[in-house]
């Protein structure tokens, strides 16, 4: 009640959110455990893109991510554009145990840079840590997912690995330090993610929050009807968005799902 | 780079003979056999006639005014209004035409077919074409029974569900006698009424929905009775009452085989038997991205379905999805495809749904599932421009908050809606897709839009969009007046609402709207995939090496051009998905031209790699370019060819031009000659110095003056000179005389620091190769084919009016005909290099040719100074004939003259006999609906509210006569 008095009719603010990257890296996995905390077989194939919502809660404020999640399939690329316009943050997700995953990755990125809302903020993830872990974190879920594993028979031994784990980190065809050189090179946040064990997924959402001009995006908003390059939360009466974060403590640094 | 497709650029409208084979699903190409004894299929004449069509059973259907096609193997018909009646039989199963004796002038064919339908159709047209018209229908007739496809009808049909749901006794097959009939067909015993109907997964793991609910059985009541007498399967005929009932919702059993009636499928089937079987056969074993691809998706389709939880129903689909990706490599496969395949097997059989993939992908829905996807991206073009002209307030408003129609609506039509809204509803659409063509998406759609039209007024965003929508798909089952007090009214679903505003309100869509709105964007659409796939290709390049993104741009739009013009080999099946190369780089997909194509693609960049011939008639002056072809050219690909693929990519060609097109005359002289270096051992062989000598030939060979020619001969002299003096001396011990040791001529023999001696011995070489190489590569557009026409007279109008590339070619050869009658044909070739514009004859650099002294400061400098003249073109070529253009109009002016034609036919095209007498009101079927009980009325009333007038074409004395023909006897 406070934090309305203190001037902003609505806390919430909208983040439209893209997945991107090679099919069968795990993208909508990745959605799908921050959705819902959940990993299992898609229950809708994604044709064109799946749309999914998650709100987010920083310090004061609650991030109501809108996500667009797209089909990766090679001939959807030229839809991409449809969904990423717009969008003030991009996740691409790449197959750790899959290079060429990374050099779609990374392309994707360059198109990102290039034709996309210029204050985007880009995070390369590299999914599927758990394949190449011991098992000690993976065993945790019950539900495997057959799409996850689909191309492991592709994977060949690969480089040596910086952080040796047991013979399963031979899968691993893109080393840590490669894929953070290259992020940290093109400016983007870096994680290693595994969908399944939920590993590394909640930080992407959480340090891309931080990293959003959210000031901006709030005053472009109140602005007006206007609204050259971002969709903000300009619905003062979103009922979904703001309930959970009236009467919140503050200073809580951590998404609520 | 990805891959290049140059699949839209080569895109041709439907000719009218397509469409007419589209709008009656007949196979675009019937498998010709192998051996043919007489008269192949291309003898067999297609005609078209008017005709009055009567069905033999008097009070079931009225007569209708229409045309009647014969496209062997098939006799097509359709009413007027192209929507009320039409059929298509293959002629195989008509079992006996007569004319029948009726009234004088009345010209009349009685048809039955292999169901025992008779069928009287009354040619309208004159008596002779009439005739001509009969004469061709026995030739096509006699030609399929010596096919043997009268046989292959009795075999077929029973592997259609229609075949068990009506008793089989009254085929003709069982008693037709051998009378004087056109068909003389023997009979084996009567068919037994065995049920070895194809069926898809359902029969084993339920169908979608709940039979009682979807009134299953009073369905199936109404469709047999249909069938009895409107015949079945690969003999229906389609009148109103048809398409009526398919708007009510198709029953199950029966679902699967109408999908392959409706839309076509069923004659594809029909022609290709076994060939399923076969192509399973074929891709057992093999593996190819596709392949992949599908496997990633077989899971997500519809998995909710207990068939797709079954080992049975994935296998099932994993076998039709691989065997059309085999078929048709084109479309390969695309993520919705899944969906549809999945949904039509629960229906029908593999075989079945493989024949309905088919139509779907190439016909219904063309260009969908494309590796550009262009045909997905102009309809949902299409979609927002028929919302903007239908619903302007809604397309205003998205407009305003900037929300894209196409973030809903592109899942909608590629997998026809069964993914978006509940699957019971979905195949209901789809139902009348496959009826109606692929105008239903569009229907569809837009009520969609319309029934939600004041919440979409609300939104503010995509998300909002998406969300207003998935809850109204989820809300189709509810009443769409649940307020209202008429039990009637609130009976109504809000799917049933959707489909009434389908195709009441938008029932001005026609397939014409879609075929004229597809043809106004399809431009805009192929010109924004090409610029985005250019833009990618640049992006996607590893390097742009020294290049600027714009001239990177202009390498791209040449090497495109030369792919339209030569396409490329088909793509070497890149197998190394399952072999991962060392460093576990997988190697995606990507253009890579062959030589052909370099060809062209060099002839756009360099100018010696065309041949450019200035063309004088006395009339135009124009450049005649055509592509040169030499072993230097050839050299130039494999010299590229850095990863020895005999293939090039773009990015091998960047790199290719950035080794010579930034190069000072070191360089120069360097890459010349590591271009003819084969073995790359710093030597070339005495054969190696002729070859490079025949490519200075080559390269000067249109220069004016011999100063070249001078030069080249120069170069060979002192090459073999200092070559023969850098040798190891030997004396020959019977003359004293010393001299090089023999040497064979593919010996190494000259090194680079010689060559460069020699080279720099000579102004105009040392020229060549301090500007001329790298100049004569030119990243710019290569100047249009013509100079700018030289005259304003009669035939610069007329050429304005022929710009077409036929027509400028005719053009062209008829005024080079003209020009050589009256004298003034001349051709000059362009020179490539252009130095000298007149004869003069350079001196040699007499003083340089000494082995000591290799290079000259100040030659260099003179080769500066004459360079800066090389870069303008030597086109000296005045317009003199610019005044001669008068003199001759007269005389074209009688060949030339295509327009007074053309409007002609034009006229001939409009003028069509009118039928404007409107007869056929609404018809009811009250004789029916007291045959049914009340479940039955309920479906009647939906029946009804699809009732549309139609228009039978025929005045009250056209009804009567086509009555009296029923009865008619057949004259003997």
């Amino acid at each position: 009640m406070a934090d309305t008095a203190s001037g902003s009719v609505d806390r919430s603010v909208q983040v439209k959110l893209v997945l991107l990257g090679e099919a069968a890296v795990g993208k909508s996995s990745v959605v799908l455990r921050f959705v819902s905390n959940e990993f299992q077989a898609n229950k809708e194939p994604t044709i064109g893109a799946a749309f999914l919502t998650q709100k987010c809660r920083l310090e004061d404020r609650v991030l109501r991510y809108e996500i667009w999640d797209t089909a990766g399939q090679e001939r959807f690329h030229s839809l991409a554009p449809m969904y990423y316009r717009n969008a003030q943050a991009a996740v691409v997700v790449y197959d750790i145990t899959k290079a060429s995953s990374l050099e779609k990755a990374k392309s994707w990125v360059k198109e990102l840079q290039r034709q996309a809302n210029p204050n985007i903020v880009i995070a390369l993830a590299g999914n599927k840590v758990d394949l190449v872990k011991s098992s000690s974190s993976a065993g945790t879920m019950s539900t495997s997912e057959s799409e996850d594993e689909a191309d492991d028979a592709t994977a060949t031994p690969g480089e040596t690995p910086s952080v040796a784990d047991g013979e399963s980190e031979s899968l691993r065809q893109v080393p840590r330090e490669e894929a953070q050189a290259y992020a940290t090179e093109a400016g983007l946040l870096f994680f290693e993610t595994s969908a399944k064990t939920g590993e590394g997924v909640v930080e992407i959402f959480t340090e891309i929050a931080k990293k959003i001009p959210i000031e901006h995006i709030l005053a472009s908003t109140r602005g007006g009807a206007g609204r050259p390059g971002v969709t903000g939360g300009r619905d003062g009466a979103r009922q979904d968005g703001v309930n959970l974060d009236e009467n919140q403590v503050k200073g809580k640094d951590a998404c609520n799902c | 780079m990805a891959t290049i497709s140059t699949q839209l650029r080569n895109f041709k409208e439907p000719t009218k003979e397509q469409l007419t084979h589209v709008f009656f699903s007949i196979p675009e190409v019937t498998p010709v056999p192998v051996t043919e004894k007489s008269g192949s299929e291309e003898d067999l004449e297609k005609m078209e006639i008017n005709a009055v069509l009567s069905l033999g059973v008097q009070g079931v259907e009225d007569s209708y005014a229409g045309k009647l096609h014969l496209i062997p193997p098939y006799l097509a018909f359709s009413s007027l209004d192209r929507k009320s009646v039409r059929f298509t039989l293959p002629l195989s199963t008509v079992r006996r035409v007569e004319r029948l004796n009726a009234r004088a002038g009345v010209y009349a064919l009685s048809l039955s077919t292999w169901h025992s339908m008779k069928i009287v159709v009354q040619l309208t047209s004159l008596r002779p074409t009439a005739d001509l018209f009969c004469g061709l229908l026995r030739e096509a007739l006699k030609y399929e029974l010596q096919r043997g496809q009268m046989k292959a009808v009795k075999g077929f049909v029973k592997s259609c569900y229609s075949e068990g749901l009506v008793p089989t006794s009254s085929t003709v097959a069982d008693n037709e006698r051998e009378d004087g009939s056109l068909i003389n067909e023997t009979k084996e015993g009567s068919p037994s009424p065995e049920t070895s109907y194809q069926g898809g997964l359902g029969l084993r793991f339920k169908f979608p929905g709940d039979p009682k609910k979807l009134r299953e059985a009073s369905k199936i009541k109404l469709w047999t009775t249909y069938l009895r007498t409107h015949g079945r399967n690969l003999t229906l005929l389609r009148y109103p009452q048809c398409t009526r009932l398919v708007q009510v919702g198709l029953p199950n059993r029966l679902r699967g085989e109408m999908w392959e009636t409706l839309s076509g499928s069923i004659y594809l089937r029909y022609a290709h038997q076994g060939i399923y079987e076969q192509t399973v056969a074929e891709i057992q074993g093999k593996t190819s991205t596709s392949f992949e691809d599908i496997e990633k998706d077989l899971h997500r389709s519809l998995p909710e379905y207990a068939g797709y939880q079954s080992d049975e129903g994935i296998s099932a689909l994993r076998r039709v999805l691989q065997a059309y990706s085999h078929r048709n490599p084109e479309v390969g496969y695309c993520q919705a495809m899944n969906i549809l395949a999945a949904a039509i097997l629960i229906y029908m059989s593999e075989e079945q749904a493989f024949w309905l993939l088919e139509v779907l992908c190439d016909r219904l829905l063309p260009g969908y599932y494309s590796p550009t996807m262009h045909g997905t991206l102009l309809d949902q073009r299409v979609f927002e421009s028929l919302v903007a002209r239908c619903l302007p307030m809604i397309h205003e408003h998205f407009q305003a908050v900037d929300v894209q129609l196409s973030v809903a609506s592109l899942p909608w039509f590629l997998s026809l809606y069964i993914n978006s809204m509940p699957m019971v509803f979905a195949f209901r659409i789809v139902d009348c897709f496959f009826c109606m063509g692929p105008k239903v998406l569009f229907q569809v759609g837009l009520a969609i839009l319309k029934i939600n039209g004041e919440q979409l007024l609300q939104i503010q965003d995509d998300g909002q969009f998406l969300n207003l929508m998935r809850d109204y798909f989820a809300s189709l089952g509810q009443s769409a007046h649940p307020e209202s007090s008429d039990p009637r009214a609130r009976a109504i679903s809000r799917f049933q609402e959707l489909l009434l505003v389908s195709f009441r309100e938008f029932a001005i869509i026609t397939d014409e709207t879609i075929l004229s709105e597809r043809r106004k964007y399809r431009n805009q659409i192929v010109n924004s995939i090409e610029s985005f796939s250019k833009r990618s290709a640049i992006r996607n390049l590893k390097t742009l090496a020294r290049f600027s993104k714009e001239q990177a741009g202009f390498i791209y739009d040449a090497l495109y051009k030369a792919i339209c013009e030569v396409p490329p080999p088909p793509d070497v099946a890149p197998a190394p998905s399952l072999l991962s190369t060392a460093d576990g780089q997988q190697e995606r997909p990507e253009t890579r031209i062959g030589l052909a194509t370099f060809h062209v693609f060099l002839s756009e960049v360099l100018t010696w790699a065309r041949n450019e011939k200035i063309v004088i008639n006395g009339f135009q002056q124009r450049i005649d370019r055509e592509v040169a072809e030499h072993e230097l050219i050839d050299r130039l690909f494999f010299f590229w060819d850095t990863s020895c693929k005999g293939s090039l990519s773009f990015q091998d060609i960047v790199f290719g031009l950035d080794g010579v097109m930034f190069n000072d005359l070191m360089d120069n002289i360097e890459w010349f000659f590591n271009l003819h270096d084969k073995n790359k051992d710093g030597f070339l062989t005495k054969d190696e110095v002729l070859t490079l000598s025949e490519s200075f030939l080559f390269i000067f060979r249109y220069e004016i003056g011999d100063a070249y020619l001078g030069a080249v001969s120069r170069f060979m002299t002192n090459a073999f000179e200092y070559g023969d003096t850098l040798l190891p001396q030997m004396t020959d011990s019977e003359t004293g005389e010393s001299g090089p040791e023999p040497i064979e001529p593919n010996q190494p023999y000259l090194n680079l620091a010689t060559f460069r001696m020699v080279v720099l011995a000579d102004e105009l070489l040392e020229s060549f190769f301090e500007a001329d190489l790298s100049a004569s590569f030119r990243l710019e557009l290569v100047p249009d084919l013509e100079l700018p026409p030289s005259s304003s007279g009669f035939l610069g109008d007329l050429w304005s009016n022929i710009a077409t590339v036929d027509n400028k070619k005719m053009f062209h050869k008829f005024s080079d005909e003209l020009g050589k009658t009256i004298g003034k044909h001349q051709v000059v070739y362009r020179p490539t290099i252009g130095r000298y514009t007149k004869l003069e004859e350079p001196k040699a650099r007499e003083s340089l040719i000494s082995p000591t002294k290799a290079t000259s400061p100040s030659s260099s400098v003179t080769a500066i100074s004459l360079s800066s003249k090389a870069s303008s073109s030597t086109l000296t070529v005045d317009a003199t004939a610019a005044q001669d253009a008068p003199l001759s109009a007269s005389l074209s002016s009688a060949v030339f003259s295509p327009m007074p034609h053309m409007q002609a036919v034009n006229a001939a095209f409009m003028e069509r006999t009118p039928f404007a007498i409107d007869d056929a009101g609404d018809d009811d079927d009250s004789d029916l609906e007291s045959d049914h009980d009340g479940d039955d009325d309920q479906v009647l009333d939906e029946v009804d509210a699809f009732l549309e007038a139609h228009d039978s074409g025929l005045t009250d004395a056209d009804i009567e006569l086509a009555k009296d023909l029923i009865d008619a006897e057949p004259v003997k």
